[in-house]
């Protein structure tokens, strides 16, 4: 897991096409993955990195924030050594104050470096104030004078703040690891090539005790097992400088070739509270980037979706193939009645009693001379027998709300083709509804039988 | 070999409806012409490919007279009549006239229970006898449901008839089916057959699970909604020297814009997840015509009062503040709960009107934009909630066997449904951490979809 594949993840999710069945299949495939999101993230990366786009945005990412950082690292060093030099600069005049190197070397790193934890505690801020005081995060900016097509590729990516941060926290401490080492060779080398007089200087009230007490202080972590790197009370009296004459005093001159002492102390401070701790700060960075990048990985706008779809079992319930259109050609002229006639020459119910008929003619005041009940039980013969038996205008009541099904298509079909004059299908409602049909039930009535083309057929609305 | 169970019936009866319902599937053709479904559909519920049972949705009997008529001229003990009904497949299978018979008897001969469909809103007819029979000779266990299309009740008589074909006979209404009903429903399909009771026990298992997932990702969805809107910044740069009203306007009406998308962007999330892609919805709420996200009267119905909203923020602020007595050991004489209640007061009164300041930024850097965002209104989180949990609720309820317009209306008591003063508190902590626009964990998505997904189940499950 690093940024690399954290910005490969977001380009595959961007373009990734993959069904959920493709996703559900990778899933079981190493069900051990399951709870380990990471992994199992990081191995359908490893799949599916071929869909990728050439060239992959985390190599241009990767390569402008290589650059960026070997700038700046490099400027680092040298403003390192640059510092170091003009700190340690005998000017024929005065000792060199190391009051000034220890503030640079011990004081500066501290400080610096508690804002870099307050910045840590404070990463998931999207606009820390702390993070933004970084030289790095400023250097960065150098990224406005990039020619326009790699800015536009570097700002298309949408990079989580959080991760952001911590890539500025980590940088921040690589480039100051730089910049103390450039300090420390700066010492190294003044000291192997000149001969330098250390002095301590403050206008500040400080007996050479208290400094003493100081100095031990700081030198603690090495003062067990180098005690030469710690300055002694002889050669910090022996060391205090005077401004006032502006010259050496007696002492120190004597002791001339023992105020060189001092450079133990300084490149032991240099070591431990600019680089070791620095470098401290930069495994904490590290792992904190880290962190961030699994918190980011699981942020991605997709992953949750990806994982749940891998994980979770694909339910389904519905059909595998859409319904095919069935549209009937309603196309006929079906020729409608708005009243009954008096009277018929036979009225037959499609699937009702005979003696609902009756009441059912007596309702629509229909007289007729013969009453007799098809479909519903009749045997076909039965039905064949009254098409034969009927003549003349035959009103066939059906029940409205059942529609017209192809048995009872194949009886209409029969009948008009029979000995008669007209056919008059008449939907009526329930007993309830005073047999009155509904516009709904009618209307199915109608489409059905517009398919059928006899002028002998009416239909009652 | 898994259940199958082949819904048959008369045309227009149901049947497809009631696939639809229990496979919560939207795509099922259901027409008012009958004739519309002229081939078996099959609806499985499949976990990871694998079929625990398949519904199969057929055509209506068209010509049960005529085949009734072929069976009986076989006069076969009971034990062969399946025999003759196989028979009658083979020897019409091919035959364009039974087409729909042979469709609806193959997966029965094959083995599929029978869930034979019909409508207790309308009165028993003789013509359903000759159905009913056809599928006795078929020998397959069978169950009849009775489906109400309308308001009148006629189940009295159908369940006397069904009663003396079928060994068990339930009611089921396609268009208010819940949970619990569709359970009860597999739970009686189960007991068709022994063998069978295991695979749909099962499926009743994954049933629930099925509908904990789509639970699971509405309250994704939501949460991501929340999250994205309330730390949203529209940005809008601009050249000239100084901002006018109308790029103020701009930049105000892009970002809520952009917050409406969001919307609509997670309400067809959620309609995909419940399987309701086909939806169609009454857009007068969706759109904000007229009852805008923005307006008052939204904010009164699915927003909090203004006393609500207050009382919440000092709650929540009384919260914070007592942390800070907590940490003094009680020294601050509890005024860190006071002073937290008021400032948590104070900014729940004066972040009521307010969406967000329109701010310009980056004038020093010499590049000029107005930013507006994140979210300052304290109580549009909950007018978007609401109105999120609201579409969740009525999406997740809905029958998949309706085809009308789904419309939206407010109830001003959906709100007391939900929303009560512990969850309000809880949700609070939440929407402030997203109003910051800092990084938002995964972890704490998760707990504040746990909320959501806990509202959901209260008023779905």
């Amino acid at each position: 897991m690093n940024l690399k594949s954290y910005l490969n993840l977001y380009q595959l999710l961007e373009v990734d096409t993959s069904s959920k069945e493709e996703r559900r299949v990778f899933g079981l495939f190493d069900e051990s993955l399951k709870n380990r999101p990471i992994e199992q993230l990081l191995k359908w990366l490893g799949i599916h990195d071929s869909k990728l786009k050439k060239p992959l945005l985390s190599e241009i990412f990767s390569s402008y924030l290589y650059g960026i950082t070997l700038g700046v690292v490099l400027i680092a060093f040298f403003i390192g050594i640059f510092s170091g030099i003009t700190l340690l600069s005998y000017n024929g005049h005065a000792p060199v104050n190391v009051v000034y190197f220890i503030a640079m070397v011990i004081f500066l790193p501290l400080v610096t470096m508690t804002l870099t934890l307050f910045s840590m505690l404070k990463a998931h801020k999207t606009q820390s104030v702390l993070v933004h005081l970084s030289p790095a995060y400023w250097l960065e900016k150098l990224l406005s004078f990039l020619p326009s097509k790699v800015r536009k590729n570097v700002d298309s990516i949408k990079i989580n703040p959080l991760l952001t941060n911590w890539i500025v926290i980590k940088r921040s401490q690589f480039v100051a690891l730089f910049f103390s080492l450039g300090l420390l060779l700066s010492l190294l080398a003044i000291v192997a090539t000149k001969d330098i007089a250390f002095a301590w200087s403050t206008t500040l009230d400080i007996t050479p005790e208290a400094f003493h007490h100081f100095l031990e202080a700081l030198s603690i972590p090495w003062k067990t097992w180098l005690p030469s790197a710690v300055p002694s009370l002889e050669l910090i009296e022996q060391s205090q400088y005077f401004r006032l004459g502006d010259r050496l005093s007696e002492e120190m001159v004597l002791h001339a070739s023992k105020l060189g002492e001092w450079w133990k102390f300084l490149a032991m401070s240099t070591l431990f509270y600019a680089i070791i701790l620095r470098f401290m700060m930069y495994l904490l960075s590290l792992f904190g980037l880290r962190s961030a990048l699994k918190k980011s990985f699981l942020t991605l706008d997709g992953v949750q979706t990806l994982l749940s779809d891998m994980n979770e079992p694909i339910i389904s319930t519905h059909a595998a193939q859409r319904s095919n259109d069935n549209n009937i050609n309603t196309q006929g002229n079906l020729q409608i009645i708005e009243k009954l006639d008096n009277s018929y020459d036979i009225v037959q119910g499609w699937a009702m009693s005979k003696e609902g008929l009756e009441v059912l003619n007596d309702s629509m005041k229909v007289i007729t001379p013969m009453v007799v009940d098809v479909g519903g039980t009749n045997t076909l013969r039965e039905d064949t027998e009254i098409i034969h038996k009927s003549k003349g205008e035959v009103l066939l009541y059906v029940k409205a709300w059942e529609p017209p099904t192809m048995d009872f298509m194949d009886y209409l079909e029969e009948l008009l083709v029979a000995e008669i004059d007209k056919v008059v299908i008449v939907p009526v409602g329930t007993v309830e509804e005073s047999y009155k049909a509904a516009d709904r039930f009618i209307n199915i009535w109608i489409k059905k039988l517009s398919t059928v083309e006899s002028e002998k057929l009416w239909l009652k609305r | 070999m898994y259940p199958k169970f082949a819904v048959v019936g008369h045309p227009n009866k149901g049947k497809s409806s009631i696939v639809s319902a229990l496979a919560l599937d939207d795509t099922v053709r259901i027409s008012d012409i009958p004739g519309t479904t002229t081939k078996q559909r099959s609806f499985p519920l499949k976990v990871d490919g694998k079929i625990l049972y398949e519904l199969l949705d057929t055509p209506g009997f068209q010509r049960a007279r005529r085949v009734l008529t072929w069976l009986e001229k076989h006069d076969v003990p009971a034990d062969k009549r399946y025999e003759v009904v196989e028979a009658f497949i083979n020897e019409y299978r091919d035959d364009p006239k039974f087409n729909d018979e042979i469709e609806l008897l193959t997966p029965i001969m094959e083995g599929a229970g029978i869930i034979y469909v019909v409508d207790g809103s309308k009165p028993y007819g003789e013509e359903y006898e000759a159905e009913m029979e056809i599928l006795r000779w078929t020998g397959q266990p069978s169950m009849a449901l009775i489906n109400h299309i309308d308001e009148t009740d006629y189940s009295q008589e159908w369940k006397r008839a069904l009663g003396q074909y079928f060994k068990m006979v339930r009611t089921f209404n396609p268009m208010q089916t819940d949970k619990a009903q569709h359970i009860s429903i597999l739970e009686s399909m189960a007991q068709l057959k022994e063998e069978w009771i295991a695979p749909v026990k099962q499926s009743i298992k994954l049933f629930e699970r099925y509908q904990g997932q789509m639970l699971e990702r509405s309250a994704s969805s939501i949460t991501k909604l929340l999250a994205e809107s309330l730390s949203y910044v529209e940005k809008l740069s601009f050249d000239s020297e100084e901002v006018g009203d109308s790029d103020k306007h701009r930049v105000e009406e892009n970002y809520k814009e952009q917050l409406r998308q969001m919307e609509i962007k997670t309400q067809k999330q959620i309609e995909k997840v419940w399987n309701h892609d086909h939806l169609q919805k009454e857009q007068t709420l969706l759109t904000f015509d007229g009852l805008d996200l923005f307006s008052e009267e939204s904010a009164s119905v699915f927003g909090l009062t203004r006393k609500e909203l207050i009382i919440t923020g000092a709650t929540s602020g009384a919260v914070t503040g007592a942390g800070v007595d907590l940490l003094f050991a009680g020294h601050t004489l509890l005024l860190g709960g006071v002073v937290g209640a008021l400032v948590g007061g104070a900014g729940a009164y004066f972040g009521f009107g307010e969406l967000s300041e329109v701010k310009v930024l980056g004038q020093k850097l010499g590049k000029r934009y107005l930013q507006i965002g994140p979210m300052d209104n304290r109580n549009f989180p909950y007018i978007l909630l609401g109105r999120a949990i609201f579409h969740a609720y009525h999406i997740a309820t809905r029958s998949h066997a309706l085809r009308d317009v789904e419309k939206l209306s407010m109830d001003s008591s959906f709100k007391e449904k939900w929303l009560d003063e512990d969850l309000r508190k809880s949700l609070e902590k939440y929407h402030k951490i997203f109003r910051s626009g800092d990084v938002v964990e995964a972890e704490v998505l998760k707990e504040y979809e746990v909320l959501i997904k806990g509202v959901l189940e209260k008023l779905i499950v």
